[in-house]
């Protein structure tokens, strides 16, 4: 084998994992494991020039036109709080309190953030869509069908996202978004 | 062996160069192409008043389905664009500028305007805004300005479409 020959082959080879373990990387989702708080995950430079050449491809890829945390934060969670994958063949409870923000809605998606088809029309719980009980807490269901109360439904995918945006999130979370009061996510069956 | 090891430390360096080379590309190509299909339903520095999204309109990746969202392509190439946004009463509303890297240029809210209108002269170095506007200077030429109403229901929506189409955006 000459000499060109060994190199062309290490060069494309190089090319060709150097790209696709970029690829590789981009499609992990938003959760690029910054920082983790229960089974949600958040960065805080999202939508800025001090965002990493990964989180910045990160965003583009997973929710491109993300705003910079002092507008809005951005928790997404696969898994529930005891750390399995998010199916949408199951039924979960999301049971949070108040969060330390303006506004604040949950969205279901799948694949790389894709709204999913459903009976219903209904891709998110708002904050005005929860009943706030004497203590502070709100809880609804995420489940293929429909249950009482607050129902989020999942269209029975394999696999789904949820995705909370938080609006004016307070000077508190903005800095350390790891000890922020977020909801708990939590397994009640699978079909 | 030995005659690999110079090749296999080219080849190493080269994977590590398509990598960054890679990460760099993706926010300018996705960027990009959003460009183009938002730029497709309007001219370019003209406001496009989407309709919500839903499972069967997702213009762009993870969208809210809360937000009502109306979207400017600019281009400042020829002189500066001017935003002007029409304030919603009583809610959340913000325009956000991003350029071609998708990187933010500026957010304004409800909040940071106190109820008035926002208005933006997108422009790059050198160019002067006109009075009465906020200057915001973009690293590109081309971007997009994207505003944001949130809605209680979506019922809503057309008494805020109504108010979110006296929003502008114009080449000066």
């Amino acid at each position: 084998m000459k000499t060109w020959h060994r190199y062309g082959i290490c060069i494309a080879l190089g090319l060709l994992c150097g790209t696709a373990f970029a690829v590789q990387m981009v499609r992990g989702g938003l959760n690029d494991g910054l920082i983790a708080v229960g089974p949600w995950q958040t960065g805080k430079s999202f939508g800025t020039a001090d965002a990493s050449a990964l989180t910045r491809a990160k965003v583009s890829f997973s929710g491109l036109l993300a705003l910079p945390a002092n507008e809005a934060m951005y928790f997404t969670a696969d898994r529930d709080s005891d750390g399995r994958a998010l199916d949408g063949r199951c039924s979960y409870l999301v049971n949070g309190g108040k969060l330390d923000g303006r506004w604040w809605s949950i969205t279901l998606y799948e694949g790389e953030g894709w709204l999913v088809k459903n009976a219903v029309n209904r891709w998110s719980i708002p904050a005005s869509a929860v009943s706030i009980d004497a203590s502070g807490g709100w809880s609804f269901n995420v489940s293929p069908r429909p249950t009482p109360g607050a129902w989020l439904p999942t269209g029975s995918v394999k696999a789904f996202q949820l995705t909370l945006r938080l609006y004016r999130p307070s000077d508190f979370v903005q800095t350390q978004p790891d000890r922020a009061q977020l909801p708990t996510i939590k397994l009640q069956g699978c079909v | 062996m030995r005659k690999w090891l110079i090749p296999m430390l080219a080849g190493i360096m080269i994977t590590a160069m398509a990598y960054q080379a890679t990460l760099l590309a993706t926010p300018y190509a996705l960027m990009y192409a959003a460009l183009q299909k938002i730029g497709d339903r309007t001219q370019p520095n003209r406001f496009a008043f989407s309709p919500m999204s839903t499972a069967d309109n997702q213009p762009i990746v993870r969208p809210s389905p809360d937000l009502s969202y109306s979207t400017c392509v600019f281009d400042v190439s020829n002189g500066p664009v001017l935003v002007d946004v029409a304030p919603v009463p009583g809610r959340y509303w913000s325009v956000s500028i991003f350029d071609a890297r998708t990187d933010v240029a500026a957010v304004r809210s409800d909040r940071d305007t106190k109820g008035k209108p926002a208005r933006l002269a997108l422009m790059k170095k050198g160019q002067q805004a006109p009075q009465g506007y906020e200057p915001v200077v973009v690293k590109y030429d081309r971007g997009l300005a994207l505003i944001r109403i949130l809605l209680a229901s979506p019922d809503e929506f057309p008494a805020i479409d109504a108010v979110r189409r006296k929003s502008t955006c114009r080449q000066i």
